[in-house]
Protein backbone atom coordinates (compact mmCIF):
# COMPACT_ATOMS: atom_id res chain seq x y z
CA UNK A 1 0.00 0.00 0.00
CA UNK A 2 1.41 3.31 -0.80
CA UNK A 3 0.79 6.27 1.32
CA UNK A 4 1.36 9.86 0.56
CA UNK A 5 3.36 11.65 3.18
CA UNK A 6 3.41 15.32 3.47
CA UNK A 7 7.05 16.19 3.31
CA UNK A 8 8.11 19.73 3.91
CA UNK A 9 10.00 21.14 0.97
CA UNK A 10 13.72 20.87 1.29
CA UNK A 11 15.75 23.65 -0.15
CA UNK A 12 19.45 23.35 -0.51
CA UNK A 13 21.63 26.39 -0.42
CA UNK A 14 22.93 27.22 -3.86
CA UNK A 15 26.67 26.96 -4.17
CA UNK A 16 27.31 30.54 -5.12
CA UNK A 17 26.11 32.16 -1.91
CA UNK A 18 28.62 33.06 0.74
CA UNK A 19 28.37 30.61 3.64
CA UNK A 20 28.26 33.15 6.41
CA UNK A 21 25.08 34.70 5.18
CA UNK A 22 23.24 31.41 5.05
CA UNK A 23 24.40 30.30 8.39
CA UNK A 24 23.15 33.47 9.83
CA UNK A 25 19.84 32.85 8.14
CA UNK A 26 19.54 29.44 9.65
CA UNK A 27 20.74 29.86 13.15
CA UNK A 28 19.26 32.11 15.74
CA UNK A 29 22.11 33.84 17.41
CA UNK A 30 22.41 32.63 20.97
CA UNK A 31 23.53 35.18 23.52
CA UNK A 32 26.64 34.10 25.39
CA UNK A 33 26.06 32.35 28.70
CA UNK A 34 25.67 34.74 31.59
CA UNK A 35 26.44 33.20 34.92
CA UNK A 36 24.02 33.89 37.67
CA UNK A 37 25.23 37.10 39.10
CA UNK A 38 23.90 36.18 42.52
CA UNK A 39 26.97 33.99 43.29
CA UNK A 40 29.94 36.06 44.30
CA UNK A 41 32.93 35.16 42.23
CA UNK A 42 36.19 35.36 44.08
CA UNK A 43 38.99 36.35 41.86
CA UNK A 44 42.32 35.12 43.01
CA UNK A 45 45.80 36.19 42.36
CA UNK A 46 48.34 33.41 41.92
CA UNK A 47 51.15 35.39 43.41
CA UNK A 48 49.45 35.89 46.71
CA UNK A 49 48.14 32.35 47.18
CA UNK A 50 49.34 30.59 50.31
CA UNK A 51 51.88 27.92 49.51
CA UNK A 52 51.84 24.87 51.76
CA UNK A 53 54.75 24.78 54.09
CA UNK A 54 55.02 21.14 54.95
CA UNK A 55 54.67 19.53 51.57
CA UNK A 56 57.55 21.25 49.99
CA UNK A 57 57.35 22.00 46.29
CA UNK A 58 53.88 20.54 45.83
CA UNK A 59 51.51 23.37 44.93
CA UNK A 60 48.00 23.21 46.38
CA UNK A 61 45.25 23.69 43.84
CA UNK A 62 43.39 26.94 43.44
CA UNK A 63 40.36 27.38 45.64
CA UNK A 64 37.01 27.63 43.94
CA UNK A 65 34.94 30.44 45.32
CA UNK A 66 31.54 29.32 46.33
CA UNK A 67 29.64 30.48 49.30
CA UNK A 68 32.01 33.31 49.82
CA UNK A 69 33.03 32.66 53.41
CA UNK A 70 35.89 30.18 52.86
CA UNK A 71 39.08 32.10 52.64
CA UNK A 72 41.58 30.55 50.32
CA UNK A 73 44.45 31.28 52.63
CA UNK A 74 42.91 29.22 55.44
CA UNK A 75 42.55 26.00 53.47
CA UNK A 76 44.77 23.07 54.17
CA UNK A 77 47.28 22.00 51.61
CA UNK A 78 45.84 19.30 49.38
CA UNK A 79 48.18 16.51 50.42
CA UNK A 80 47.55 17.14 54.09
CA UNK A 81 43.85 17.11 53.49
CA UNK A 82 44.13 13.82 51.68
CA UNK A 83 46.28 12.38 54.43
CA UNK A 84 49.28 11.72 52.21
CA UNK A 85 52.57 12.57 53.83
CA UNK A 86 55.40 12.09 51.34
CA UNK A 87 58.20 12.25 53.87
CA UNK A 88 56.54 9.59 55.99
CA UNK A 89 56.06 7.40 52.93
CA UNK A 90 59.70 7.86 52.02
CA UNK A 91 60.91 6.96 55.50
CA UNK A 92 58.73 3.85 55.52
CA UNK A 93 60.05 2.77 52.15
CA UNK A 94 63.59 3.37 53.33
CA UNK A 95 62.97 1.24 56.38
CA UNK A 96 61.95 -1.72 54.24
CA UNK A 97 64.99 -1.19 52.04
CA UNK A 98 67.35 -2.66 54.61
CA UNK A 99 66.69 -6.39 54.64
CA UNK A 100 68.43 -7.15 57.88
CA UNK A 101 66.97 -4.68 60.27
CA UNK A 102 63.51 -3.33 59.59
CA UNK A 103 62.81 -0.20 61.57
CA UNK A 104 59.29 -0.81 62.70
CA UNK A 105 58.72 2.38 64.67
CA UNK A 106 58.02 4.41 61.57
CA UNK A 107 55.26 1.97 60.62
CA UNK A 108 53.27 2.59 63.75
CA UNK A 109 50.52 4.47 61.96
CA UNK A 110 49.55 2.57 58.89
CA UNK A 111 48.65 4.30 55.70
CA UNK A 112 47.60 3.06 52.33
CA UNK A 113 49.05 5.70 50.07
CA UNK A 114 52.54 4.23 50.13
CA UNK A 115 51.24 0.80 49.09
CA UNK A 116 49.26 2.42 46.29
CA UNK A 117 52.41 4.15 45.11
CA UNK A 118 54.32 0.87 45.16
CA UNK A 119 51.42 -0.84 43.40
CA UNK A 120 51.51 1.73 40.59
CA UNK A 121 55.27 1.32 40.29
CA UNK A 122 54.90 -2.47 40.10
CA UNK A 123 52.19 -2.21 37.46
CA UNK A 124 54.36 0.25 35.54
CA UNK A 125 57.30 -2.14 35.44
CA UNK A 126 55.04 -5.00 34.42
CA UNK A 127 53.66 -2.76 31.68
CA UNK A 128 57.19 -2.14 30.46
CA UNK A 129 57.60 -5.89 30.29
CA UNK A 130 54.51 -6.10 28.14
CA UNK A 131 52.10 -7.49 30.71
CA UNK A 132 48.98 -5.49 31.41
CA UNK A 133 48.11 -6.73 34.89
CA UNK A 134 46.70 -3.78 36.79
CA UNK A 135 43.55 -5.50 37.92
CA UNK A 136 45.26 -8.78 38.61
CA UNK A 137 47.83 -7.25 40.94
CA UNK A 138 45.28 -5.16 42.79
CA UNK A 139 43.03 -8.15 43.27
CA UNK A 140 45.90 -10.27 44.48
CA UNK A 141 46.99 -7.64 46.97
CA UNK A 142 43.48 -7.45 48.40
CA UNK A 143 43.09 -11.22 48.59
CA UNK A 144 46.49 -11.80 50.10
CA UNK A 145 46.06 -9.13 52.75
CA UNK A 146 42.72 -10.67 53.73
CA UNK A 147 44.44 -14.07 53.82
CA UNK A 148 47.24 -12.81 56.06
CA UNK A 149 44.72 -11.03 58.27
CA UNK A 150 42.67 -14.19 58.76
CA UNK A 151 45.69 -16.42 59.34
CA UNK A 152 47.32 -14.05 61.81
CA UNK A 153 44.20 -13.45 63.85
CA UNK A 154 43.30 -17.12 63.93
CA UNK A 155 46.78 -18.08 65.03
CA UNK A 156 47.08 -15.38 67.63
CA UNK A 157 43.63 -16.04 69.08
CA UNK A 158 42.28 -13.55 71.50
CA UNK A 159 45.55 -11.75 71.99
CA UNK A 160 45.89 -10.86 68.34
CA UNK A 161 45.05 -7.33 67.32
CA UNK A 162 45.97 -7.02 63.67
CA UNK A 163 43.42 -5.00 61.79
CA UNK A 164 42.89 -5.03 58.07
CA UNK A 165 44.26 -1.54 57.47
CA UNK A 166 47.57 -2.34 59.14
CA UNK A 167 47.70 -5.68 57.38
CA UNK A 168 47.24 -4.14 53.95
CA UNK A 169 49.77 -1.46 54.78
CA UNK A 170 52.37 -4.04 55.80
CA UNK A 171 51.73 -6.23 52.75
CA UNK A 172 51.93 -3.20 50.51
CA UNK A 173 55.15 -1.79 51.89
CA UNK A 174 56.84 -5.18 51.88
CA UNK A 175 56.15 -5.37 48.15
CA UNK A 176 59.11 -3.09 47.63
CA UNK A 177 61.54 -5.99 46.99
CA UNK A 178 59.13 -7.44 44.43
CA UNK A 179 58.92 -4.05 42.71
CA UNK A 180 62.72 -3.88 42.58
CA UNK A 181 62.77 -7.43 41.24
CA UNK A 182 60.33 -6.56 38.48
CA UNK A 183 62.49 -3.58 37.55
CA UNK A 184 65.60 -5.76 37.44
CA UNK A 185 63.91 -8.56 35.53
CA UNK A 186 63.38 -6.20 32.61
CA UNK A 187 67.06 -6.64 31.90
CA UNK A 188 67.32 -10.36 32.57
CA UNK A 189 66.58 -13.29 30.24
CA UNK A 190 62.98 -14.31 30.56
CA UNK A 191 61.69 -17.33 32.42
CA UNK A 192 63.29 -20.53 33.53
CA UNK A 193 65.21 -21.58 36.57
CA UNK A 194 67.44 -18.53 36.49
CA UNK A 195 64.49 -16.28 37.18
CA UNK A 196 63.42 -18.54 40.01
CA UNK A 197 66.84 -18.39 41.62
CA UNK A 198 66.99 -14.61 41.55
CA UNK A 199 63.38 -14.40 42.70
CA UNK A 200 64.22 -16.46 45.76
CA UNK A 201 66.48 -13.70 47.09
CA UNK A 202 63.85 -11.01 46.72
CA UNK A 203 61.06 -13.17 48.05
CA UNK A 204 63.07 -13.98 51.13
CA UNK A 205 63.79 -10.29 51.61
CA UNK A 206 60.09 -9.44 51.35
CA UNK A 207 59.15 -12.27 53.70
CA UNK A 208 61.64 -11.14 56.29
CA UNK A 209 60.46 -7.55 56.09
CA UNK A 210 56.77 -8.34 56.32
CA UNK A 211 57.14 -10.90 59.11
CA UNK A 212 59.23 -8.51 61.13
CA UNK A 213 56.70 -5.74 60.66
CA UNK A 214 53.67 -7.86 61.46
CA UNK A 215 55.21 -9.38 64.56
CA UNK A 216 56.50 -6.12 65.94
CA UNK A 217 53.39 -4.07 65.20
CA UNK A 218 50.93 -6.40 66.91
CA UNK A 219 50.62 -8.26 70.15
CA UNK A 220 50.08 -11.92 69.72
CA UNK A 221 52.49 -12.83 66.98
CA UNK A 222 55.71 -13.67 68.76
CA UNK A 223 55.34 -17.37 69.27
CA UNK A 224 53.98 -17.93 65.78
CA UNK A 225 56.74 -16.19 63.91
CA UNK A 226 57.63 -19.13 61.71
CA UNK A 227 54.02 -19.87 60.84
CA UNK A 228 53.32 -16.29 59.84
CA UNK A 229 56.58 -16.19 57.91
CA UNK A 230 55.44 -19.11 55.80
CA UNK A 231 52.15 -17.39 54.99
CA UNK A 232 54.02 -14.25 53.89
CA UNK A 233 56.44 -16.40 51.90
CA UNK A 234 53.52 -17.87 49.94
CA UNK A 235 52.10 -14.43 49.24
CA UNK A 236 55.31 -12.98 47.85
CA UNK A 237 56.11 -16.11 45.86
CA UNK A 238 52.79 -15.59 44.11
CA UNK A 239 53.72 -12.04 43.17
CA UNK A 240 57.14 -13.07 41.99
CA UNK A 241 55.48 -15.63 39.72
CA UNK A 242 53.77 -12.74 37.99
CA UNK A 243 57.14 -11.15 37.44
CA UNK A 244 59.06 -14.21 36.27
CA UNK A 245 56.53 -15.73 33.95
CA UNK B 1 30.15 -34.43 72.51
CA UNK B 2 31.67 -32.76 69.59
CA UNK B 3 31.25 -29.19 70.71
CA UNK B 4 34.84 -28.13 70.90
CA UNK B 5 35.94 -26.17 73.88
CA UNK B 6 36.73 -22.55 73.44
CA UNK B 7 40.40 -21.66 73.81
CA UNK B 8 41.37 -21.26 77.40
CA UNK B 9 44.39 -19.11 76.89
CA UNK B 10 44.14 -17.60 80.32
CA UNK B 11 41.26 -15.35 79.33
CA UNK B 12 38.29 -15.61 81.64
CA UNK B 13 35.71 -15.50 78.89
CA UNK B 14 34.82 -19.17 78.74
CA UNK B 15 31.28 -19.75 77.53
CA UNK B 16 29.80 -23.21 77.95
CA UNK B 17 28.41 -24.77 74.80
CA UNK B 18 24.68 -25.34 74.99
CA UNK B 19 22.78 -27.05 72.17
CA UNK B 20 20.25 -24.28 71.94
CA UNK B 21 22.87 -21.66 72.16
CA UNK B 22 22.03 -18.57 74.08
CA UNK B 23 24.53 -16.54 72.10
CA UNK B 24 22.73 -15.24 69.05
CA UNK B 25 25.68 -14.86 66.80
CA UNK B 26 28.01 -17.85 66.59
CA UNK B 27 30.02 -16.25 63.82
CA UNK B 28 30.33 -13.06 65.80
CA UNK B 29 31.83 -14.96 68.70
CA UNK B 30 34.10 -17.01 66.53
CA UNK B 31 35.57 -13.87 65.07
CA UNK B 32 35.71 -12.14 68.43
CA UNK B 33 38.73 -14.26 68.96
CA UNK B 34 40.16 -12.50 65.95
CA UNK B 35 40.16 -9.42 68.08
CA UNK B 36 39.59 -6.94 65.33
CA UNK B 37 37.33 -3.97 65.54
CA UNK B 38 36.41 -4.17 61.89
CA UNK B 39 35.26 -7.76 61.86
CA UNK B 40 33.78 -7.66 65.30
CA UNK B 41 31.72 -4.57 64.63
CA UNK B 42 30.55 -5.55 61.18
CA UNK B 43 29.96 -9.22 61.73
CA UNK B 44 28.53 -8.66 65.16
CA UNK B 45 25.93 -6.37 63.72
CA UNK B 46 25.12 -8.83 60.95
CA UNK B 47 25.11 -11.69 63.40
CA UNK B 48 22.47 -9.97 65.48
CA UNK B 49 20.41 -9.39 62.38
CA UNK B 50 20.79 -12.85 60.89
CA UNK B 51 20.56 -15.02 63.95
CA UNK B 52 18.62 -12.87 66.31
CA UNK B 53 15.31 -13.42 64.66
CA UNK B 54 15.75 -16.95 63.35
CA UNK B 55 14.34 -20.03 64.94
CA UNK B 56 16.22 -22.11 67.43
CA UNK B 57 16.33 -25.01 65.02
CA UNK B 58 18.44 -23.05 62.58
CA UNK B 59 20.63 -21.80 65.39
CA UNK B 60 21.39 -25.22 66.70
CA UNK B 61 22.08 -26.52 63.21
CA UNK B 62 24.57 -23.78 62.47
CA UNK B 63 26.33 -24.42 65.76
CA UNK B 64 26.46 -28.08 64.90
CA UNK B 65 27.86 -27.61 61.40
CA UNK B 66 30.43 -24.91 62.01
CA UNK B 67 32.26 -25.56 65.23
CA UNK B 68 34.52 -22.85 66.47
CA UNK B 69 37.30 -22.41 63.86
CA UNK B 70 39.68 -20.95 66.43
CA UNK B 71 40.17 -24.43 67.88
CA UNK B 72 41.84 -25.56 64.68
CA UNK B 73 44.39 -22.79 64.67
CA UNK B 74 45.88 -23.34 68.08
CA UNK B 75 49.13 -24.66 66.73
CA UNK B 76 52.77 -24.02 67.18
CA UNK B 77 55.97 -24.89 65.36
CA UNK B 78 56.50 -28.13 67.21
CA UNK B 79 53.01 -29.39 66.41
CA UNK B 80 53.29 -28.43 62.75
CA UNK B 81 56.59 -30.25 62.28
CA UNK B 82 55.44 -33.42 63.97
CA UNK B 83 52.04 -33.41 62.30
CA UNK B 84 53.68 -33.11 58.90
CA UNK B 85 55.83 -36.10 59.77
CA UNK B 86 52.72 -38.05 60.75
CA UNK B 87 50.85 -37.08 57.59
CA UNK B 88 53.66 -37.73 55.17
CA UNK B 89 55.09 -40.85 56.80
CA UNK B 90 52.25 -42.34 58.80
CA UNK B 91 53.87 -45.72 59.17
CA UNK B 92 56.62 -44.15 61.27
CA UNK B 93 54.18 -42.95 63.92
CA UNK B 94 54.90 -45.07 66.92
CA UNK B 95 52.27 -43.73 69.29
CA UNK B 96 48.54 -44.26 69.32
CA UNK B 97 46.15 -42.55 66.96
CA UNK B 98 43.31 -41.66 69.28
CA UNK B 99 42.56 -38.09 70.23
CA UNK B 100 42.89 -37.15 73.84
CA UNK B 101 39.65 -36.13 75.45
CA UNK B 102 39.21 -33.99 78.48
CA UNK B 103 36.07 -33.29 80.45
CA UNK B 104 35.34 -29.61 80.14
CA UNK B 105 32.28 -28.00 81.63
CA UNK B 106 30.44 -31.23 82.07
CA UNK B 107 30.85 -32.64 78.59
CA UNK B 108 33.68 -34.48 76.94
CA UNK B 109 35.65 -32.56 74.35
CA UNK B 110 38.94 -32.98 72.60
CA UNK B 111 42.16 -31.27 73.49
CA UNK B 112 43.36 -28.56 71.12
CA UNK B 113 46.11 -29.39 68.63
CA UNK B 114 48.95 -27.93 70.71
CA UNK B 115 48.48 -30.65 73.29
CA UNK B 116 47.52 -33.51 71.05
CA UNK B 117 49.36 -34.62 67.94
CA UNK B 118 46.33 -36.51 66.67
CA UNK B 119 43.98 -33.54 66.70
CA UNK B 120 43.17 -32.07 63.29
CA UNK B 121 44.08 -28.49 62.56
CA UNK B 122 43.28 -26.12 59.73
CA UNK B 123 46.60 -24.31 59.48
CA UNK B 124 48.46 -27.13 57.73
CA UNK B 125 45.70 -27.82 55.17
CA UNK B 126 45.41 -24.12 54.34
CA UNK B 127 49.15 -23.66 53.91
CA UNK B 128 49.50 -26.92 52.03
CA UNK B 129 46.75 -25.84 49.65
CA UNK B 130 48.50 -22.52 49.07
CA UNK B 131 51.79 -24.32 48.50
CA UNK B 132 50.17 -26.65 46.02
CA UNK B 133 48.67 -23.75 44.05
CA UNK B 134 52.00 -21.88 43.98
CA UNK B 135 53.98 -24.96 42.96
CA UNK B 136 51.45 -25.84 40.29
CA UNK B 137 51.78 -22.28 39.01
CA UNK B 138 55.56 -22.65 38.87
CA UNK B 139 55.31 -25.92 36.99
CA UNK B 140 52.89 -24.35 34.51
CA UNK B 141 55.25 -21.44 34.11
CA UNK B 142 58.20 -23.66 33.37
CA UNK B 143 56.16 -25.17 30.57
CA UNK B 144 55.35 -21.71 29.27
CA UNK B 145 51.65 -21.79 30.01
CA UNK B 146 51.47 -19.46 32.99
CA UNK B 147 48.95 -16.66 33.16
CA UNK B 148 46.99 -15.18 36.06
CA UNK B 149 43.83 -16.79 34.75
CA UNK B 150 45.62 -20.15 34.77
CA UNK B 151 46.41 -19.61 38.42
CA UNK B 152 42.75 -18.90 39.15
CA UNK B 153 41.92 -22.11 37.36
CA UNK B 154 44.40 -24.07 39.46
CA UNK B 155 42.90 -22.57 42.60
CA UNK B 156 39.43 -23.66 41.58
CA UNK B 157 40.64 -27.10 40.61
CA UNK B 158 42.31 -27.49 44.00
CA UNK B 159 39.17 -26.38 45.80
CA UNK B 160 37.11 -28.88 43.85
CA UNK B 161 39.59 -31.60 44.79
CA UNK B 162 39.38 -30.59 48.43
CA UNK B 163 35.58 -30.64 48.30
CA UNK B 164 35.56 -34.03 46.65
CA UNK B 165 37.83 -35.45 49.31
CA UNK B 166 35.62 -33.95 52.02
CA UNK B 167 32.55 -35.36 50.35
CA UNK B 168 34.16 -38.79 50.17
CA UNK B 169 34.94 -38.83 53.87
CA UNK B 170 31.61 -37.34 54.85
CA UNK B 171 29.64 -39.78 52.72
CA UNK B 172 31.56 -42.68 54.20
CA UNK B 173 30.62 -41.51 57.64
CA UNK B 174 27.02 -40.93 56.64
CA UNK B 175 26.67 -44.32 55.05
CA UNK B 176 27.57 -45.87 58.35
CA UNK B 177 24.82 -43.95 60.01
CA UNK B 178 26.73 -41.27 61.84
CA UNK B 179 26.80 -37.69 60.68
CA UNK B 180 27.96 -36.15 63.88
CA UNK B 181 31.61 -35.48 63.28
CA UNK B 182 32.14 -31.72 62.96
CA UNK B 183 32.38 -30.58 59.38
CA UNK B 184 35.59 -28.68 60.02
CA UNK B 185 37.22 -31.89 61.29
CA UNK B 186 36.43 -33.59 58.00
CA UNK B 187 37.59 -30.54 56.05
CA UNK B 188 40.87 -30.64 57.97
CA UNK B 189 41.44 -34.35 57.33
CA UNK B 190 40.68 -33.84 53.67
CA UNK B 191 43.08 -30.93 53.43
CA UNK B 192 46.05 -33.00 54.53
CA UNK B 193 46.20 -34.50 51.03
CA UNK B 194 47.68 -31.24 49.81
CA UNK B 195 50.77 -31.73 51.92
CA UNK B 196 51.73 -34.87 50.03
CA UNK B 197 50.50 -33.34 46.80
CA UNK B 198 52.76 -30.32 47.22
CA UNK B 199 55.80 -32.52 47.66
CA UNK B 200 54.86 -34.50 44.57
CA UNK B 201 54.46 -31.24 42.63
CA UNK B 202 57.86 -30.10 43.90
CA UNK B 203 59.31 -33.35 42.66
CA UNK B 204 57.71 -32.73 39.29
CA UNK B 205 59.41 -29.37 39.04
CA UNK B 206 62.83 -30.60 40.07
CA UNK B 207 62.93 -33.70 37.91
CA UNK B 208 60.17 -35.02 35.73
CA UNK B 209 60.74 -38.67 36.57
CA UNK B 210 60.79 -38.37 40.33
CA UNK B 211 57.13 -37.36 40.13
CA UNK B 212 56.16 -40.87 39.01
CA UNK B 213 57.81 -42.26 42.13
CA UNK B 214 56.71 -39.62 44.61
CA UNK B 215 53.08 -39.46 43.58
CA UNK B 216 52.11 -43.09 44.25
CA UNK B 217 54.22 -43.01 47.40
CA UNK B 218 52.37 -40.04 48.88
CA UNK B 219 49.11 -41.45 47.64
CA UNK B 220 49.77 -44.58 49.65
CA UNK B 221 50.85 -42.61 52.69
CA UNK B 222 47.74 -40.47 52.54
CA UNK B 223 45.62 -43.58 52.23
CA UNK B 224 47.21 -45.09 55.33
CA UNK B 225 46.81 -41.84 57.26
CA UNK B 226 43.15 -41.52 56.33
CA UNK B 227 42.42 -45.13 57.14
CA UNK B 228 44.00 -44.87 60.56
CA UNK B 229 42.28 -41.58 61.33
CA UNK B 230 38.87 -42.55 60.06
CA UNK B 231 39.05 -45.80 61.96
CA UNK B 232 39.31 -43.83 65.20
CA UNK B 233 36.57 -41.48 64.08
CA UNK B 234 34.32 -44.41 63.30
CA UNK B 235 35.04 -45.98 66.66
CA UNK B 236 34.11 -42.79 68.41
CA UNK B 237 31.05 -42.09 66.30
CA UNK B 238 29.21 -45.07 65.07
CA UNK B 239 26.92 -46.90 67.44
CA UNK B 240 26.85 -50.32 65.92
CA UNK B 241 30.17 -51.88 65.17
CA UNK B 242 29.79 -53.72 61.89
CA UNK B 243 33.32 -54.84 61.31
CA UNK B 244 33.30 -55.97 57.71
CA UNK B 245 31.34 -52.97 56.43
CA UNK B 246 33.74 -50.66 58.24
CA UNK B 247 36.75 -52.33 56.71
CA UNK B 248 35.37 -52.28 53.19
CA UNK B 249 34.61 -48.60 53.45
CA UNK B 250 38.05 -47.84 54.82
CA UNK B 251 39.60 -49.78 51.97
CA UNK B 252 37.46 -47.82 49.54
CA UNK B 253 38.73 -44.56 51.03
CA UNK B 254 42.30 -45.67 50.61
CA UNK B 255 41.77 -46.78 47.01
CA UNK B 256 39.91 -43.59 46.11
CA UNK B 257 43.05 -41.60 46.87
CA UNK B 258 44.68 -42.83 43.67
CA UNK B 259 42.34 -41.23 41.13
CA UNK B 260 42.21 -38.08 43.23
CA UNK B 261 45.97 -37.75 43.32
CA UNK B 262 46.28 -38.50 39.64
CA UNK B 263 43.72 -35.84 38.84
CA UNK B 264 45.29 -33.23 41.10
CA UNK B 265 48.79 -34.07 40.03
CA UNK B 266 48.03 -33.63 36.39
CA UNK B 267 48.66 -29.91 36.37
CA UNK B 268 47.00 -28.40 33.34
CA UNK B 269 44.57 -25.68 32.49
CA UNK B 270 41.78 -28.05 31.50
CA UNK B 271 39.63 -30.22 33.68
CA UNK B 272 41.17 -33.54 32.80
CA UNK B 273 43.81 -33.45 30.16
Amino acid sequence: MEKEFKVPPVSFASVGNPAGQNLQNRRVPIPPFQPNSGIPFMSFDIGSAAVSTSSGPIYSGPGIGGGGSVNFDDEEPLLDELGIHPDQIWSKIRSVLNPFRVNHTVHKDSDLSGPILLYMAFCLFQLLAGKIQFGVILGWIVVSSIFLYVVFNMLAGRTGNLDLHTCTSVVGYSMLPVVIFSAISLFLPQGGFFGLAIAAVFVLWATRASTGLVVSLTDGGDEHRGLIAYACFLIYTLFSLLVIF
Amino acid sequence: MYNNVRPQLGVPQFQPQLPTSSQPNVFGNAFNAAGSGLIRGGLGAYGEKIFGSSSEYVQSNITRYFSDPQYYFQVNDHYVKNKLKVVLFPFLHRGHWTRITEPVGGRLSYKPPIYDINAPDLYIPLMAFGTYVVLAGISLGLRGKFSPEALNWLFIKGMVGWCMQTALLKLTLLSLGSGEAPLLDIVAYAGYTFAGMSLAALGKIISGYSYYVLMPWFCLCMGIFLVKTMKRVLFAEVRSYDSSKHHYLLLFIALAQFPLFMWLGNITVNWFI
